[in-house]
């Protein structure tokens, strides 16, 4: 099972990711992709979502970009979060694929994965209805998670948007 | 006449091709894109209606979203957003078909389409 879950900020959708995977027998792995740069914004962030995922029986691991080459500790449950912070590694960070390489990382790293576990839930972020009124650079990155998310939609078994905690189902059916 | 709406580059166009049965490049004799941008120039509720009434003489009409972020501080984009918005719903209204197309899939919200 892969699902793809899309919303906007602070839409409701990691909790409703984990709880995606919750009634499986695990183990469960949440996989952190966002750069743990020591900044009280980020720790403030991290320790919010490790307080949501308490006692839920995940075991964190982190890994901003070279999906393609993680090995899991043993064959389980995968919960990526998030895709949009994945995106941002592979194409501005220093261990990242960069411009040429960014949409193929994230693509087929999450393939690879999703052939690696037994259930995957992947997190992304609902960007694209602002207007396209953004610095060259942004526009770049917005292009790649855009691209990212039709690639992975089609791959996909279930694909939904959560609104306010509720999710949308495009593809699939709601478990 | 079916609208199409979705976000930014969530395969808009690709979905109306297979709707029509055409390629992207018999796409612009069957249908019209980016209409978001046409709305700016009207200055009047009553150009707006003209504008959706001629759109709808199109096979698909192809709007994208605009009106999800922050309200723009700048009085004409702000404006120009509101119209965009408001001629999405007047050809909503036209049209005997409403898909919203998120990351390449459709999702139908008014009438049927024969996908």
């Amino acid at each position: 099972m892969f699902t793809l879950v899309i919303g906007g900020a602070a839409s409701g959708k990691s909790e409703y990711a984990e709880g995606l995977l919750l009634a499986r027998p695990g183990p469960r792995y949440y996989l952190a992709t966002m750069e743990p740069l020591d900044a009280p914004a980020y720790r403030e962030r991290i320790a919010r979502h490790r307080a949501l995922r308490a006692g839920k029986g995940f075991v964190t691991i982190e890994r901003p970009v070279g999906l393609a080459g993680l090995r899991l500790p043993a064959a389980g449950d995968v919960l990526l979060e998030d895709l949009g912070n994945l995106a941002a590694n592979e194409l501005y960070s220093p261990a990242g694929a960069g411009p040429a390489g960014a949409l193929e990382a994230v693509v087929q790293g999450v393939l690879r994965l999703r052939a690696a576990c037994r259930a995957l839930v992947v997190v992304s972020n609902e960007v694209f209805t602002g207007g396209r009124d953004y610095a060259p650079g942004t526009e770049e990155y917005l292009r790649l998670l855009a691209k990212a998310h039709r690639a992975l939609a089609a791959e996909a078994d279930a694909v939904c948007e959560v609104a306010c905690g509720l999710p949308v189902y495009y593809k699939g059916e709601m478990p | 006449m079916t609208l199409i709406t979705g976000p930014l580059w969530s395969g808009k166009r690709d979905f109306a091709c297979r709707l029509l049965g055409c390629t992207r490049a018999e796409l612009a004799g069957r249908a019209v894109w980016d209409v978001q941008e046409l709305a700016a120039a009207c200055a009047t509720q009553a150009q707006l209606e003209a504008l959706a009434g001629s759109l709808a003489a199109y096979e698909a009409v192809i709007l994208t979203e605009e009106g999800g972020g922050v309200v723009p501080a700048d009085p004409a984009e702000r404006a120009a957003r509101e119209a965009a918005g408001r001629l999405a719903c007047l050809l909503a209204a036209r049209a005997g078909c409403v898909v919203r197309v998120f990351c390449g899939l459709p999702l139908v919200l008014k009438g049927e389409c024969d996908l």
